[in-house]
């Protein structure tokens, strides 16, 4: 392990740097105080971290586990700004609402230091700055990006990182062990949801797989695609969408809706599927963690019969998505870019309470920022029943998550593929019946080519 | 006799008519006061009736609301932006409003119906702009008076009368046109100017005119979202609607209950004050619509 | 001395040119005007700009491309189907706010026990704060605690393992935004046609009575071409709402349910493209096409209600 990787060392330095600065915080209060002697003070004392000042302003989604937002606000940020003489500020605004603000930022040309997303936004690449200096700076500190964080955030056309990805959340399998214990099946490949749908449905406990203009849909079928060897784009961010394996994959959910789904999923937002785990009434979806801990919040009484399980495997892989990229961008006209991209270091680099602060949820993007060992002996102390349930994230976030657009980057075609929902458009056609699977998938195709064709032409793929 | 059998029948007629569509259309407020004070566990459970309770009533989604959110902020707020927003579309549109019905003739005419025409214009993507336009006067506003206009309730106060102002004219057009023209001459010819009629004779006896402007930019007010939404980030200056769909979404799950105690807690005053004044803001309306 | 006598005069003359109509008129109109002009009218103008170029993610600049967004968003099979449910959703809806807002007007303006609360019940709709409103109407509907398919459930009228899906199933997701974008609009269109039944002077009923008009043909001949005009108000703003807010369908189903994406309208498409996919210039076209078309109608309604009112 390079030594960089070694938590033991690092947290070592990190206290001996904490202590030179609490002396330099006293060094300058004594400083002011004894007017006349400011400057001379101040001059040696001036270490890193220290030269920031003013206000740094943060927006960012009301995290799906509201004790993140707590922990994040009052005492992340807070600790944060009174180590560095800045005064910190945070926004929260209901995801889905994002975009809009982010588009009125940037027309105004003003607005928050930081600003967060739950998937990254390239097509804001020239109104931000280049992340690339803070992905440098942890980099030095805990070890690289790993691969999903950089296919995320970065334009390799352009050679510019559009965004800062702190962190990513895995996103598996959530079913109901007694529901499936009942037909003597479990999730672990696409070919047993399949044998098992219809009886569950009959249960009375359809599975949940949504198709429908939300986030978790598009998350989830994009993963379902890769698993039948699927993509939009290939690594050259040319559409490959239209291919035996996406037509096998759309008649294969089809299947799937038709022998163990109901019309629901066309409707649903994306707090819709973590009802329908509530209820008591599905079996299966696919979705992050915060679909189990809520039941354990509300002491549901099923919470210790809700289990998770790595993506099921398809006739070519198991292989899932991210559920949500958490990614900061720096305006270009951001008022304290300093203060910002130092926050986002640090807070990258000691991402340690931030994960626990989400209760398991948020991943870092820098494997290194908390090695999956130390992951995997935290998940391991989770009191919860199954007791380990957690310790199966490490080997999902390890194994089977990768960006949306792989083995491409995610760009800003991608990112409209996705913001018009596509996917569930394509799949819901095959699923109702309005078209045949290979209609869907031309359709799809054309739709598709026109978007690439639009950002290729402006320079951005 | 007959007269009395055929009013009887003629209110038998109202009741069938209004009855069932009364209870139609206040079905989800039934809903919204069941669901705000029901238990958490009680609402999700669906083995019993959704019309009644059964682990008993709780007042903890109310609790809830005042206790752990600003909803008192964004009430005051929308209230005092709903409050000056009003005062603002009377100062522009009253003048406006009568100098087309009273004083320019034809060409009014067209400048009445261009002004409504602003109203069609969606303001789906007019949001940019006007994000924009706030930030430049922020610039302004916060070199000169060390004010920050973006981000506060101020923005969306210079920025609603821009769908108040074109409706309010429009209507006060048409109602100034009902007053009888002799009530001024009379004025005129004895001497008052012109301004000091207006403010004298035409303002008091616009009474019902002005109330509807009043009740109808409130409730455009209150209503309104996608500016609410982007113009403002923090917790403290939003509004009603805009501080509910943050703070109480809370993870993946609504905070149902608390939810219907916040859209209740407006609703039910609002609707009280218009059924109290809709005699005056129908008189109102049929001076400005009609005539 | 001079310089008091001379300003004697002139604030008069001051005075006497504010008594020329047009002068005062033109002092009156133009704070509004100008206020318009700035808050409306600019960003318009921008807006036009922004549909004739090809402008991305929020930058308010963008290469002049002339009419292809247009010309791209015209081809656009997605685009078709947002015009054509724009249509369904604000004829269906204002047919049956017409319907419903006119009979509940007859039946309001004779008096009888109760009414007072009645009339509250109808206009809680549009006391309440839409957006608030509308999270009530997301539970009512919701995909698994929804009170309506309980009901139907327990009357035998739904099945309990796919009950009907209010929001997921194309021609209920239209019929629920029409219901609710009616249930919006219905107090106000009553409101409105209480005001335009108030102001058809009491003679007139009197001299049909008289002509011995009476039921059907006095409806048909008398009442009816009298209240066209308050109809035509009525559609007016309901037109108005429809076309230019996006709450209820952002809000219930934002433009879904897939693949037919059923309740896709202009403006929720406009905003998909425009902000949600980055695609700003192409987005402006889009919010832009309905502009002349929607000031068409409204001209010749605005001229329909008040030549009607004249003759």
């Amino acid at each position: 392990m390079a030594s960089s990787d070694d938590p033991s060392r690092r947290e070592g330095r990190y206290d001996r740097r904490e202590l030179i600065r609490r002396a330099g915080v006293a060094g300058v209060s004594i400083g002011v105080a004894g007017s006349g002697f400011g400057q001379a003070f101040y001059g040696p004392l001036r270490f890193k971290g220290r030269w920031l000042k003013g206000d740094l302003t943060i927006i960012q989604w009301a995290h799906f586990v509201p004790a993140y937002d707590k922990w994040f606000t009052d005492v992340w940020s807070k600790n944060w700004g009174q180590k560095n003489d800045v005064q910190v500020k945070v926004d929260l605004i209901l995801n889905t609402l994002l975009p809009a603000r982010a588009a009125a930022e940037a027309a105004a040309g003003s607005g928050h230091d930081l600003f967060f997303n739950l998937s990254p936004q390239a097509q804001f690449e020239d109104q931000v700055i280049n992340h690339v200096e803070i992905v440098q700076e942890v980099q030095r500190k805990v070890g690289k990006i790993g691969g999903l964080g950089k296919r995320a955030t970065y334009n390799p056309k352009t050679k510019k990182w559009f965004a800062f990805a702190d962190n990513y959340v895995p996103d598996p399998v959530v079913w109901r062990h007694d529901y499936w214990n009942g037909v003597g099946i479990a999730p672990s490949t696409w070919e047993n949801v399949r044998k098992a749908a219809p009886k569950l449905k009959a249960a009375g406990h359809p599975i949940g797989i949504g198709q429908s203009a939300e986030l978790d849909s598009n998350m989830a079928l994009i993963a379902f695609m890769m698993c039948f060897g699927a993509y939009v784009q290939d690594a050259k961010h040319r559409v490959t969408i239209k291919s035996k394996h996406t037509i096998e994959a759309v008649k294969f959910m089809a299947d799937i809706f038709q022998s163990g789904e109901t019309d629901e999923i066309f409707g649903w937002t994306p707090a819709s599927n973590n009802n329908f785990i509530y209820s008591g009434k599905g079996s299966m979806i696919l979705n992050a963690i915060s679909a189990t801990r809520t039941p354990e919040d509300l002491g549901l009484p099923f919470a210790d019969q809700l289990y998770i399980y790595p993506i099921p495997k398809g006739p070519t892989q198991r292989l899932g998505l991210e559920h949500v990229m958490g990614s900061y961008s720096i305006w270009k006209f951001a008022q304290n870019i300093p203060a910002a991209k130092q926050f986002m270091a640090d807070l990258e680099i000691n991402y340690k309470d931030a994960f626990l602060a989400s209760k398991f949820y948020n991943f870092p993007t820098f494997p290194g920022a908390l090695p999956f060992k130390k992951i995997q002996k935290l998940a391991a102390a989770d009191p919860h029943k199954p007791r380990g349930k957690y310790q199966v994230l490490t080997t999902i976030a390890q194994k089977y998550t990768v960006n949306p657009g792989y083995p491409g980057y995610t760009n800003a075609a991608f990112s409209e593929v996705f913001g018009k929902f596509l996917i569930p458009k394509m799949f819901a056609q095959v699923s109702q019946g309005k078209m045949s699977a290979a209609d869907a998938v031309s359709a799809a195709d054309h739709d598709f080519k026109d978007i690439y064709a639009k950002w290729r032409k402006l320079g951005k793929i | 006799m007959d007269a009395v059998l055929r009013g009887f029948r003629e209110k038998g007629l109202s009741y069938l008519i209004v009855g069932p569509f009364a209870i139609v259309l206040a079905f989800p407020f039934y809903v919204m006061v069941i669901t705000a004070f029901k238990q958490q566990r009680d609402f999700y459970d669906l083995s019993h009736t959704p019309y009644w309770f059964h682990k008993g009533p709780t007042l903890s989604n109310a609790r809830f609301l005042f206790n752990e959110t600003q909803y008192t902020t964004w009430l005051r707020n929308t209230a005092i932006i709903g409050v000056v927003v009003v005062l603002i579309t009377l100062v522009l549109a009253v003048p406006a409003g009568y100098a087309l019905a009273r004083l320019s003739g034809k060409l009014g005419q067209s400048v009445g119906v261009g002004i409504f025409l602003t109203y069609l214009v969606p303001p789906t993507l007019l949001f940019l702009p006007l994000f924009s336009v706030i930030t430049q006067l922020d610039r302004q506003t916060s070199s000169l008076l060390h004010f920050h206009l973006r981000g506060s309730i101020w923005s969306l106060v210079l920025v609603y009368p821009s769908f108040t102002v074109p409706f309010a004219t429009w209507l006060l057009m048409g109602f100034f046109k009902t007053i009888p023209r002799e009530l001024e001459d009379a004025a005129l010819i004895d001497g008052a100017s012109r301004l000091g009629t207006l403010v004298r004779i035409v303002f008091p006896i616009s009474v019902p005119g002005i109330l509807t402007v009043v009740i109808f930019s409130f409730s455009l007010v209150v209503n309104e979202f996608v500016y609410a939404f982007t113009f403002i980030s923090a917790s403290a200056h939003r509004t009603l609607s805009t501080g509910v769909y943050t703070d109480l979404i809370r993870g993946d799950l609504p905070q149902w209950g608390a939810i219907m105690v916040a859209s209740l807690i407006p609703s039910i005053p609002l609707a009280l004050l218009y059924n109290t004044f809709l005699d005056r803001f129908i008189a109102g309306f049929t001076g400005g619509a009609f005539r | 001395m001079e310089a008091l006598a001379a300003a004697r005069p002139r604030g008069r003359r001051w005075t006497n040119v504010l008594e020329r109509p047009s002068v005062l008129a033109s002092v009156l109109i133009s704070p509004a005007v100008v206020f318009i002009l700035a808050l409306v009218g600019g960003p318009l103008a921008l807006a036009v700009y922004l549909s004739f170029t090809n402008a991305i993610g929020g930058s308010l600049h963008g290469k002049w491309i002339g009419l292809g967004n247009f010309r791209h968003e015209w081809t656009n099979p997605a685009f078709k189907d947002a015009v054509w449910h724009t249509f369904l959703f604000t004829v269906i809806s204002q047919a049956v706010v017409l319907v419903v807002a006119g009979l509940l007007a007859h039946a309001l303006l004779k008096k009888f026990p109760g009414k007072w609360l009645l009339r509250f019940l109808i206009l809680l709709p549009w006391a309440a704060p839409l957006p608030l409103s509308l999270m009530g109407w997301t539970w009512i509907f919701d995909t698994t605690y929804s009170i309506i398919n309980w009901t139907l459930q327990h009357l035998h009228l739904a099945s309990t393992v796919s009950p009907p899906q209010w929001l997921a199933q194309p021609r209920l997701a239209m019929g629920s935004v029409i219901a609710v974008h009616a249930w919006r609009i219905i107090p106000f269109a009553t409101v409105i046609f209480l005001a335009g039944l108030a102001s058809i002077p009491k003679e007139v009923d009197d001299a049909a009575a008289i002509d011995g008009a009476t039921g059907f043909r006095k409806f048909w001949s008398v009442s009816l071409p009298l209240q066209l005009p308050i109809a035509t108000v009525a559609l007016l703003f309901g037109i108005v709402f429809t076309a230019t807010d996006m709450a209820v369908v952002y809000i219930l189903t934002n433009g879904g349910p897939p693949p037919s994406n059923a309740t896709e309208m202009v403006t929720t498409w406009a905003y998909k493209t425009g902000i949600e996919s980055g695609s700003l210039g192409a987005g402006a076209a889009i919010s832009l096409f309905l502009l002349p078309v929607l000031a068409v109608v409204a001209i010749g309604m605005l001229i329909f209600a008040r030549r009607a009112e004249v003759t």
